[in-house]
């Protein structure tokens, strides 16, 4: 008997994780957001990124937008750009969290996003990040007909020319314009 | 005594993270009959017709379903505005499609309001759903 109560408790425990997991867990234990759980808690958050947002456009570094702009964005959703981005309330709390806390200003940020979301005015609210000033000073030599053609089309569309940008890579060496060859300036 | 638990916790599992299609259609089948009681169930044709017929769609452009998932349901398709490149729709060409009730249901909303402005009805997501999953 007492071997089958510590079975069955076991057993309890165990359905206990996997609920924290399936469910994101997100931000009820912050000591258990260190080390392998961490990890694997963070990769379940990113896999989440991906999923909602990334199945429409690029899933964009939270490192280039602030929080404020965040904020707005998920606050948003029902109109997204012209689309409907709704989704589950819960996702939705979780990824508003994960946006928050890797935003520009909640972190150190990489090269790429530093230099552009420095140049961003300390009191507007950015919805994109195409309208950075660092960003379109970046931009502002590329021919319109290169931005225009089909496998471009617009500049959210970071990957068409850095080809490593969905690894928050941007340098120069990763620059491959289509039916123009490689930047450099 | 202990294999019993653990075949059960497994069951459990198993049914919470496979979120069943077969369900999801029943329950809208209720729904539509709730909702007229002429119901006689959903027809691939209908669907056939929400999927092709346009619409001024929420950006204020004529648009389809087909005009990001193409006409060919087993091609790739692509967003109409960002050209994001979407899997195949078609079960029979992307065995991942219609494997996740919770996708299904954000998807349907998401894409009703797009294309009409507003949520599909219980009958209309089911035709709508019936023809996707059988076209080729």
């Amino acid at each position: 008997m007492q071997r089958v109560r510590m079975w069955t408790s076991i057993m309890f425990m165990g359905l206990g994780v996997s609920l924290v997991l399936a469910d994101g867990g997100y931000g009820t234990n912050k000591a258990m957001a260190s080390g392998a759980e961490g990890r694997q808690k963070s990769s379940i958050v990113t896999q989440l990124y991906q999923n909602e947002c990334a199945s429409c456009h690029m899933a964009y570094q939270p490192e280039f937008l602030p929080k404020r702009s965040w904020r707005k964005i998920m606050k948003g959703l029902e109109n997204h750009f012209g689309a409907d981005a709704t989704m589950d309330p819960k996702d939705q709390a979780t990824l508003s969290k994960y946006l928050q806390e890797n935003a520009s200003d909640a972190k150190r940020t990489s090269h790429a996003a530093t230099k552009l979301t420095r140049s961003i005015p300390k009191h507007s609210v950015l919805m994109r990040i195409t309208e950075i000033p660092k960003f379109k000073r970046e931009h502002r030599e590329i021919p319109k007909r290169l931005i225009k053609q089909e496998k471009v089309r617009l500049l959210s569309n970071c990957v068409a020319c850095h080809q490593r940008a969905e690894k928050g890579l941007y340098g120069e060496r990763d620059i491959f314009i289509p039916n123009y060859g490689r930047w450099e300036d | 005594m202990k294999y019993s638990a653990l075949y059960l916790l497994v069951g459990m599992t198993l049914v919470s993270a496979g979120g069943n299609m077969d369900a999801y259609m029943s329950t809208l089948e209720k729904e539509a009959r709730l909702a007229d009681p002429g119901f006689n169930g959903f027809e691939y044709s209908r669907g056939e017709k929400i999927y092709f017929s346009k619409h001024r769609g929420k950006r204020g452009k004529i648009v389809s379903c087909s005009s990001c998932h193409t006409e060919n349901l087993s091609a790739s398709g692509k967003h109409l505005f960002t050209g994001k490149v979407i899997k195949p729709l078609s079960p029979f060409a992307n065995p991942q499609r219609f494997s996740k009730v919770k996708k299904v249901k954000k998807w349907l909303r998401r894409n009703f309001k797009d294309v009409y402005k507003r949520e599909g009805t219980a009958q209309e997501k089911g035709d709508v759903l019936t023809f996707m999953m059988r076209r080729k």
